[in-house]
């Protein structure tokens, strides 16, 4: 009765959950260069971004996941491109500080 | 009597005195007539709770037309100021709320009503639904771009008019510089509309995606469908951009916080770079329905079906992504130097492409024809070259090393006017006169429309085209005045011409309507132009559930096919229909938005916090509510079809 | 309305299709709006002013209370969803009631945190980094608070229909809500303070 409330795939997805942030975590407790700690939080957070996404989110489970996916992807995209673009534009190269 | 201090104009005229005695007599006269002729319980009913599309449609464009008089007012002045150097009609302060509430006022609370007017009108109609997907939600974005159009058109009067540019850049923007609460009425009533409109781009996007009649594939859609969808994307991902711009200048403003600031750590340009991050793609919001009506138009009236599908679909896709990555070459001039303009000007230049492709796709379309010289027609074909004449000059400024000798100059002014009315505008006026008759049931008479559609056109370039020549000799943007030893007052005057045959055109528009109301005959079927889409399918007027039975859809243009060949639309039989039921909800938040608004304003915190908690309270209300519509019976839609003409 | 008992409940009608599909667009939406929080966070986090940096007032324990707190949560309204197509009202219902305690011990420590960050100095009106960090965190915390009341409504119109289309509906759109609110921290809990801390 109670086996059947905490299904495998949602307890090892959560379990690879704290995994992945306990990785993350190493960038805090351990002594590491920018490009290094910067690289392991983007790895870690987009993974766990997308477990959340495809397993508890259930985004592949109906027949509008095209358009479900589709949607995540085009805002991710355009997210990233915004942010980086910021970035470059008012950070980056600007040349009046 | 010191507490309504705060709502005095702080430079007040003449001309605002005036309007504040005509916007009090016009309200008072409105809630007069309708008490006199016993209309409430019919507004009421019919109109302000309606949760139907092609009523919610109708009132958008016809909100669209009231701004777009106030925004014409606002022109008429700016080029009367202009028209002789050095002149005294208005001073400067003056100068600059008038154009800042003429930007604000034609894109966001004229062109893009206009657009979602037409979208909410068509779009159901033309994929075969009955309504949209969230009929409510649809009700509330209406009656939120309605609030916030009114806190907006009320500032003027009441406490002063925003004097910072459409685009309101800090710190000019700041308390510093903007000691009115008119940049406060920018900041919090273009919140609350573009909350209507993020609404709105989720609801189309679902109602497309999933509501389309059997057969009825993503590649079978009409082209203004297409269009809607794609702008419906751009909608759903730009606006929150806005959003929390907004929300930063609010904060800024009204609780001493420094994002913008140009101490304590803050960044100015910010405001810029997030302010253009929604900016750019927002005028492709604004320009690729006007593509969608222009193609549906086009291709009715040469009666053929529209050239390169595909490509016009590809194209439109590459647009909505090209148009999220080139923003910045609003602001080259900004000092983030070369590399970053570069790529700019690239990716600005590319997006050119795919809307050149539209362009030759219509001309291909006309070619071999069997052209009708219609109104709307006749705005298509006038749209071509000024639309290509204003996008080429767009790809002057987006080469980014010139760009610092064009940049806010009146070269980019004539540009921008050069894309948007021959794009947005000439295609809203196209429409209007193409659905009219499926609107209403009488048609616009078409010689008035024509000789109006010609005044129009070219007193676009009459008012347009000298200020390329002036921008280029020198003329800043946003300058309420100009010597006489500069020489820029023979092309402003001609503008003035311009403009004066701009409010010419568009007074016969109004004429037009009026004379066709009173003459045009109303027995002239449901089908007058011989169209090839969806929404000419239904009787006119169109009953409440749109169509009795779903159409059952084989190729992209079914309709078109089932007249010439005789096959069948509608093959199923009645059955019971679902419908909505109407809601008082979206017009009670959306007078509660208005309060909250004005309350933000004017840092009224008790009212405000009392409004924020109407607000939720509503929502916990229609949380819990247990309206599960209403079905119409087949007796009273069979009695329905037969009046109107018998099962199609 | 016409009920498909192929599918989960909150599947079913047609109706319910709709919501759904038109909440995850929604969140396509919602990305956005972090997103424009997280590009005014990294261009301004260098904007400290006469305050202090994110590295001088952020606290490892706080942060990690939170993340832990709120990660069970997206377990347990997860495991809400599931209950839910097992049909077990009573479990379902237990979850939910977990998720949102646990969503509030979350808020509790995100005030305390706030708390302190305006005792040392960092206060929404100190600098452009204390604003865009108070915002950007404070803006999760308000979708984070919004959710509570949201999430009660909900259950009160569990406990009063049962699991019907309608609220099975309303519960998993809920759950999609919180597990977006779980992906937002996420990058919070990275790109805020992690990297604030490196």
């Amino acid at each position: 009765m109670m086996k059947e409330l905490f299904p495998m795939k949602q307890v090892m997805g959560f379990i690879f959950s704290l995994v992945l942030t306990a990785v993350a975590l190493m960038v805090y407790f351990f002594d590491m260069s920018f490009a290094i700690g910067m690289t392991i939080l983007l790895v870690t957070a987009f993974i766990q971004a997308g477990l959340q996404l495809v397993l508890f989110m259930h985004a592949g489970e109906s027949e509008d996941k095209n358009a479900i996916y589709i949607t995540i992807y085009y805002g991710v995209l355009i997210a990233i491109f915004t942010i980086l673009g910021s970035l470059l534009t008012m950070v980056w190269t600007y040349q009046f500080q | 009597m010191e507490f309504f201090e705060r709502f005095a104009i702080p430079h007040p005229s003449p001309a605002i005195y005036a309007s504040m005695v005509a916007i009090a007599v016009v309200s008072i006269a409105i809630v007069v007539g309708l008490t006199y002729f016993k209309k409430w319980g019919y507004l009421w009913r019919e109109w302000l709770t309606t949760v139907d599309h092609k009523r919610l449609g109708i009132m958008y464009i016809i909100a669209a037309i009231l701004m777009l008089f106030r925004g014409g007012a606002d022109a008429i002045m700016m080029r009367a100021q202009l028209s002789a150097p050095e002149n005294k009609l208005l001073d400067a302060q003056h100068y600059n709320e008038i154009f800042t509430t003429h930007g604000v006022v034609m894109i966001l609370f004229m062109a893009m009503p206009f657009i979602i007017g037409f979208m909410n009108f068509v779009v159901p109609l033309q994929i075969g639904a009955r309504d949209v997907a969230f009929p409510r939600l649809n009700a509330l974005s209406f009656w939120l771009f309605f609030a916030g159009a009114m806190l907006f058109n009320i500032s003027f009067v009441v406490g002063g008019s925003p004097d910072a540019g459409w685009t309101s850049y800090f710190p000019l923007a700041d308390n510093e510089f903007s000691t009115s609460v008119g940049t406060n009425y920018y900041m919090i009533a273009i919140q609350i509309a573009g909350l209507g409109t993020l609404a709105t781009g989720i609801n189309f996007l679902t109602t497309i995606l999933k509501m389309r009649a059997p057969g009825m594939t993503l590649m079978k859609m009409p082209m203004f469908t297409w269009s809607a969808l794609i702008t419906n994307v751009i909608i759903v991902f730009a606006f929150p951009v806005l959003t929390v711009a907004l929300a930063m200048g609010t904060l800024d403003r009204l609780f001493g916080t420094h994002f913008f600031a140009s101490t304590n750590g803050g960044m100015d340009m910010l405001w810029a770079n997030l302010f253009w991050v929604w900016g750019h793609p927002e005028v492709y919001i604004l320009i690729l329905p006007a593509f969608g009506i222009y193609s549906e138009v086009i291709s009715t009236f040469a009666r053929r079906n529209l050239y390169g599908y595909k490509s016009m679909v590809a194209s439109m896709v590459i647009i909505s992504l090209l148009s999220f990555v080139v923003w910045v070459h609003h602001f080259f001039t900004m000092g983030q130097g070369a590399f970053v303009n570069s790529i700019f000007s690239i990716t600005t230049m590319a997006i050119a492409v795919p809307t050149g492709v539209k362009i030759f796709n219509w001309l291909l379309t006309l070619y071999k024809g069997k052209i009708v010289m219609t109104t709307p027609m006749l705005y298509s074909m006038l749209f071509i070259p000024l639309f290509t004449l204003g996008g080429v000059t767009g790809v002057m400024l987006g080469m980014s090393a010139a760009d610092y000798q064009y940049h806010n100059t009146m070269f980019l002014v004539a540009h921008f006017h050069m894309v948007i009315i021959p794009g947005v505008v000439f295609a809203m006026l196209a429409a209007l006169y193409y659905y009219w008759p499926k609107m209403f049931g009488f048609m616009l008479n078409d010689r008035l429309g024509k000789i109006g559609a010609w005044i129009i056109a070219i007193g676009t370039l009459v008012a347009f085209m000298p200020m390329f020549i002036s921008g280029l000799d020198g003329q800043a943007r946003r300058m309420y005045t100009y010597s006489e030893a500069s020489g820029f007052g023979i092309w402003n005057m001609i503008s003035m011409v311009g403009a004066l045959m701009l409010a010419a055109g568009f007074a016969l528009i109004v004429y037009n309507i009026y004379y066709s109301f009173r003459h045009a005959p109303r027995d002239i079927g449901s089908d007058p132009w011989d169209a090839r889409t969806l929404e000419w399918a239904t009787h006119t007027p169109i009953p409440e559930y749109n169509f009795a039975t779903m159409p059952k859809i084989d190729t992209y243009e079914t309709f078109w096919d089932s007249k010439k060949k005789g096959t069948t639309l509608f093959p199923d039989k009645i059955e019971k229909i679902h419908m909505p039921n109407n809601s008082g909800i979206p017009f009670i938040m959306g007078i509660i938005f208005f309060l909250w608004g004005f309350s933000f304003v004017f840092a009224m915190w008790i009212p405000l916090i009392i409004c924020t908690l109407g607000i939720f309270a509503c929502m916990a209300y229609q949380s819990f509510e247990n309206d599960h519509g209403r079905y119409i019976s087949i007796e009273e839609i069979e009695e329905t079809e037969k009046e109107l003409g018998g099962k199609r | 309305m016409k009920i498909d008992h192929s599918l989960p409940l909150e599947y079913s009608t047609d109706e319910n299709r709709l919501k759904i599909l038109g909440f995850w667009i929604f969140l396509g939406a919602e990305v956005m709006l972090f997103a424009t929080l997280f590009a005014s966070y990294f261009i301004l986090s260098g904007g400290t002013g006469d305050g202090p940096s994110g590295a001088e007032i952020f606290e490892i324990t706080p942060v990690l209370i939170e993340t832990l707190v709120l990660l069970t949560s997206s377990f347990t309204i997860g495991l809400m969803v599931h209950a839910m197509r097992l049909g077990r009202q009573k479990a379902m219902m237990g979850f939910f009631i977990a998720t949102i305690v646990l969503g509030a011990i979350f808020l509790g420590v995100e005030i305390y945190e706030f708390v302190h960050y305006v005792h040392v100095g960092a206060g929404l009106q100190t600098s452009a980094f204390s604003a865009i960090l108070l915002t950007t965190l404070g803006t999760h915390g308000a979708h984070v608070t919004f959710g509570l009341f949201w999430g009660i409504c909900i259950l009160i119109q569990v406990k009063k229909y049962g699991l019907t289309p309608r609220t099975t509906n309303k519960s998993f759109i809920f759950s999609l809500y919180w597990h977006f609110l779980d992906v937002v921290w996420i990058f919070i809990f990275s790109f805020v303070y992690l990297k604030g801390m490196m």
